[in-house]
């Protein structure tokens, strides 16, 4: 093993990586995409954001969840460093290309 | 007489801040984690999760209840740029700091005492929590300003 951090925390903290990075996408193809996924989203819930949530906090836990069942229930092995830089560089990536975006969005007008 | 709608927004900015003053409390306490220290770090990591919860909920049911009537008027104001760019960023944002300050009492789980890895996810994961909070926080007095520009006399 390669780090000493708990299986979940590991599990859970890549699964925010990966849903963070899938939110930030979701929001482009919402937008985009001819408009069918933001009608699809919002018929579903009433409101494309709650489907939206919904979505993103049904991902994180799944995601979490399936993650620790790998390696025969010992879960992902990767360091704390590597876990963190994941992390954080994935809420930051998210984080711009959903500020990019509506920033592009609004001066295209 | 004071509507609900506002009680309602005032508590989604409540539970915001409760939310970041709790978690500046992870952050320093994880900085200085000890025997003495450590329950009240879970707690703390709960209450970041619960107040954000709150917050999350009160804020979206207002959202989604309340907030095309203010969207109007920022729209017709001066600062439409408080919809566009900064209430939809914010919207999604929040998603992200939800998912993090869920994951942080699975992150503070862990014997932060001995442990350095764990502690210093825990920071990270804290750190994040609490520039995005202020971050939302800012976003919220922006949106604020653009309705009240729109309805000021010209």
């Amino acid at each position: 093993m390669k780090h000493n951090l708990e299986k979940y925390t590991i599990s859970f903290g890549l699964s925010l990586a990966i849903t963070s990075l899938f939110s930030a996408l979701l929001v482009v193809l919402k937008e985009l995409c001819d408009h069918s996924v933001l009608v699809w989203m919002s018929k579903a819930t009433g409101h494309h954001w709650m489907t939206h949530g919904i979505i993103d906090v049904v991902v994180f836990f799944v995601l979490g969840w399936f993650l620790g069942t790998l390696n025969g229930g010992r879960g992902v092995d990767i360091s704390a460093e590597k876990l963190i830089k994941t992390l954080v560089g994935s809420v930051v990536v998210s984080g711009l290309i959903i500020v990019g975006f509506y920033m592009v969005d609004m001066l295209a007008g | 007489m004071i509507k609900f709608a506002d009680v309602a927004l005032m508590t989604h900015a409540t539970f915001g801040m409760l939310c970041i003053i709790a978690s500046v409390w992870v952050f320093v306490d994880t900085l200085n984690v000890s025997q003495g220290n450590l329950v009240r770090i879970k707690l703390m990591s709960r209450a970041v999760t619960g107040c954000m919860w709150l917050a999350f909920l009160i804020g979206g049911y207002w959202y989604v209840t309340y907030y095309y009537a203010d969207k109007a008027l920022i729209l017709k104001g001066p600062w439409p740029f408080a919809h566009h760019l900064v209430m939809e960023t914010k919207e999604h944002l929040v998603i992200m700091l939800l998912l993090l300050t869920t994951f942080l009492p699975i992150a503070a789980s862990g014997d932060l005492v001995a442990n350095k890895s764990a502690r210093n996810v825990v920071l990270w994961v804290v750190g994040l929590i609490i520039l995005t909070g202020i971050l939302m926080e800012g976003s919220g007095a922006i949106i604020g300003m653009g309705v009240k520009l729109a309805v000021l006399p010209k």
